[in-house]
């Protein structure tokens, strides 16, 4: 097989991976530390790294993976050489920024690391290349080749691959939870003892610098939105990840257990997550905030943020010229830049409503929650032209189809969902009225 | 600002100078000594057609440098930098807005550069922005190709973004040689035996790639097609993020702009 027909197979493989990313790696010269989009792909996710597998044989049987033992497909697997020349040729024509290497686990998750290991080794020592590295740890490997792999890559990452155990018991019965946590662990403890050694010796082995990620699969079983930005809260807070990743489940193989062939993914939703995600990394909210046990899906009409500040009107509006950060940043329509350069700005005078509109506010949605010198409270208008205002376009864009793929919130009165009407337009006109009323 | 006096008046007169950085500093000296502000600041080959007064401004080092350092001196650093930045910045009547900046910032002090509300800071800010921006997607975007041992790109940009981002690619193919050539305003950064610098030249002959340039080229466009999910096929987010006017010097996608030529 010649080398162009393997990397079809082996990028094709591995582009259900949602992770892209190249930045945190402090490399000056060799890697852009903001990370760098090379092209972004005809679904417009961007492409960074040579995103590739080692191979796609796997003696597992993970329900939802392509890859699958069960999957009647062709298998091939890169030789070191192999995928050190694709890598170094694609990043000295600046395609790419480096590789990100995942692979099937062939024989034993050990025997599969040491095949990555091996090509890294060769890339980074033989080849001399210094460009990004992100490695996939594999699930079950021991913690000395986690280390090694490690002090050879930027980013680690070891997918939780579903959202709660039952449902990695039940999709993925080779995988069990202990054997992606316990690595997640240790990656976390190894680059805590990192940072020490570091602040010791400036050229110490760097372990991981750019940190972990881990990805989750939505749509493939039953968690609510409100389990899974928890369980995100959660990994975030205790093993110190960079990113977590959401990827809609797409429909790849006939499965009794899984979504019908035919199901859409639910891309709606995961841009949800992702905005809920946002928020707790950028912008200090806590899951519990963003959804509730009570409501544990999020409303397809407004996003995370507006959805907040429609349930909490009595903390609005807040002044512009005196609100701290923190409460800058709960404004819809003020983002984390927005805000700074406020605190900044301010200093010099104060703020009305053109100033803001320069500054790069959104005054369409910041409009009702703020208070400024020449936008007085006494000015506000109705409940019904808030709430418009906050609608999320993207709904439109995104179509009927997708709101069907959210779960009903019980207890509320229910918002209207593709079956009760006829368009869009009407769909968002119901919204409006239903939630002025329970403002 | 009400109750200074303005430096310099509105005057019916337009500055004419040789396009450099230099020229565009001794328009800055013209106006301060001659007290008025010119209704328009243009390149000599853009000289306009006019019944209006027209003031061909001589570059002249000595005076360059005073205004280049009174610029730190009165205002601030960051006033200095903003100005460099957007003089190479595609912001229309980019000379006028920076001399008006400047007039103002002569008066009021450092203080200007953290009006970011203001209105005659703002426009300098986003022309700024959109400047560093292009400067970072071209970062991603330049596509080279190996010719006879040396990389050979050719890029389209709005802004003047040579200096932004030689030396990111200098620090990165530190052991090669390289040339960029900047279709739009006529320039390339050569870096050559450890040396880089921006050239002005108009036209550059790409010859002929090589079988193995044409594999690698092969190969790219193959991992490009096959990355993307079908599934989740959006158009719209593809050029929100690259937009159009990249892609016919990006040789994965340079096929989707002129798919008759080929």
């Amino acid at each position: 097989m010649d080398l162009m027909e393997k990397l079809t197979i082996l990028a094709d493989s591995a582009k259900y991976d949602a992770a892209c990313t190249s930045s945190g790696a402090d490399r000056p010269g060799k890697t852009v530390t903001a990370g760098c989009c090379h092209s972004f792909s005809a679904d417009g996710r961007c492409i960074s790294l040579l995103k590739v597998l080692m191979t796609n044989q796997c003696i597992y049987d993970c329900k939802y993976c392509v890859n699958r033992a069960s999957n009647d497909c062709r298998r091939t697997a890169f030789t070191p050489e192999e995928l050190a020349e694709l890598t170094i040729e694609f990043y000295r024509r600046n395609y790419i920024e480096g590789l990100f290497l995942s692979s099937g686990v062939v024989r034993s998750p050990d025997y599969t690391m040491e095949q990555m290991i091996g090509a890294l080794q060769l890339l980074r020592y033989r080849h001399n290349f210094w460009g990004y590295i992100h490695a996939k740890t594999i699930p079950g490997a021991s913690p000395e080749l986690v280390r090694r792999l490690g002090l050879l890559a930027d980013r680690l990452s070891i997918n939780v691959e579903l959202p709660s155990e039952q449902s990695l018991r039940r999709l993925a019965p080779h995988k069990k939870r202990e054997a992606i946590f316990s690595p997640m662990k240790q990656i976390c403890q190894e680059a805590g003892q990192n940072r020490q050694e570091l602040a010791v010796y400036k050229k110490a082995e760097k372990f991981a610098p750019a940190g972990q990620a881990t990805q989750m699969i939505i749509g493939a079983s039953p968690e609510t939105d409100y389990q899974i930005i928890t369980l995100a809260q959660a990994m975030y807070g205790k093993y110190a990840l960079k990113r977590v990743f959401y990827s809609a489940y797409i429909p790849a193989v006939e499965d009794a257990l899984l979504p019908a062939l035919d199901v859409k993914p639910p891309l709606l939703r995961e841009h949800r997550l992702y905005q809920a995600d946002w928020l707790m990394r950028q912008y200090g909210f806590g899951a519990e905030e963003i959804l509730s046990p009570e409501t544990p899906n999020f409303n397809p009409y407004l996003d995370p943020k507006c959805n907040w500040a429609v349930g909490h009107m009595q903390q609005f509006p807040v002044d512009v010229n005196t609100a701290a950060l923190e409460e800058l940043l709960r404004v819809p329509g003020i983002g984390p830049t927005s805000a700074r350069r406020i605190v900044a700005a301010r200093r010099n005078g104060r703020l009305g409503l053109s100033e803001l509109k320069n500054i790069g506010v959104v005054l369409k949605r910041a409009q009702y929650f703020i208070r400024t010198s020449d936008w007085p409270t006494s000015a506000r208008p109705d409940r019904e032209t808030t709430v418009r205002a906050l609608i999320d376009p993207k709904v439109y864009s995104f179509g009927m189809e997708q709101l069907s793929l959210f779960e009903e919130t019980p207890g509320l009165r229910p918002l209207p969902t593709a079956r009760d009407v006829k368009s869009m337009a009407e769909a968002v006109e119901e919204t409006v009225l239903c939630l002025a009323s329970s403002l | 600002m009400p109750g200074i006096k303005p430096l310099a008046v509105p005057a019916d007169v337009i500055y004419t100078y040789d396009g450099s950085f230099d020229g565009f500093l001794c328009c800055v000296f013209e106006s301060v000594y001659a007290g008025e502000v010119p209704v328009d600041i243009l390149r000599e080959e853009d000289s306009p057609l006019t019944l209006m007064e027209v003031c061909p401004v001589v570059t002249d080092l000595t005076k360059a440098e005073r205004v280049r350092a009174s610029i730190p001196l009165k205002i601030s650093a960051r006033a200095l930098e903003l100005v460099t930045t957007v003089f190479c910045s595609c912001l229309a009547q980019k000379e006028l807005r920076l001399l008006e900046f400047l007039l103002r910032g002569y008066r009021e002090g450092g203080k200007l550069c953290f009006r970011l509300g203001d209105a005659v800071m703002a426009p300098l800010l986003s022309a700024e922005k959109h400047l560093l921006g292009e400067a970072h997607l071209l970062k991603g975007f330049v596509r080279f190709a190996d010719v006879g041992g040396a990389l050979a790109a050719v890029i389209t940009p709005k802004n003047y973004i040579l200096p932004f981002i030689a030396r990111h690619f200098v620090l990165r193919y530190h052991n090669e040689q390289f040339m960029i050539f900047d279709k739009t305003n006529k320039a390339a950064l050569v870096y050559q035996n450890g040396k880089a610098e921006i050239l002005r030249i108009d036209h550059v002959t790409v010859p002929e790639i090589s079988e193995r340039e044409a594999r690698y080229q092969a190969l790219w466009k193959q991992f490009y097609n096959t990355i993307a999910i079908e599934g989740r096929e959006n158009p719209r987010c593809r050029m929100t993020h690259m937009p159009k006017r990249y892609w016919e010097n990006m040789l994965e996608v340079s096929d989707l702009v002129h798919p008759a030529a080929d």
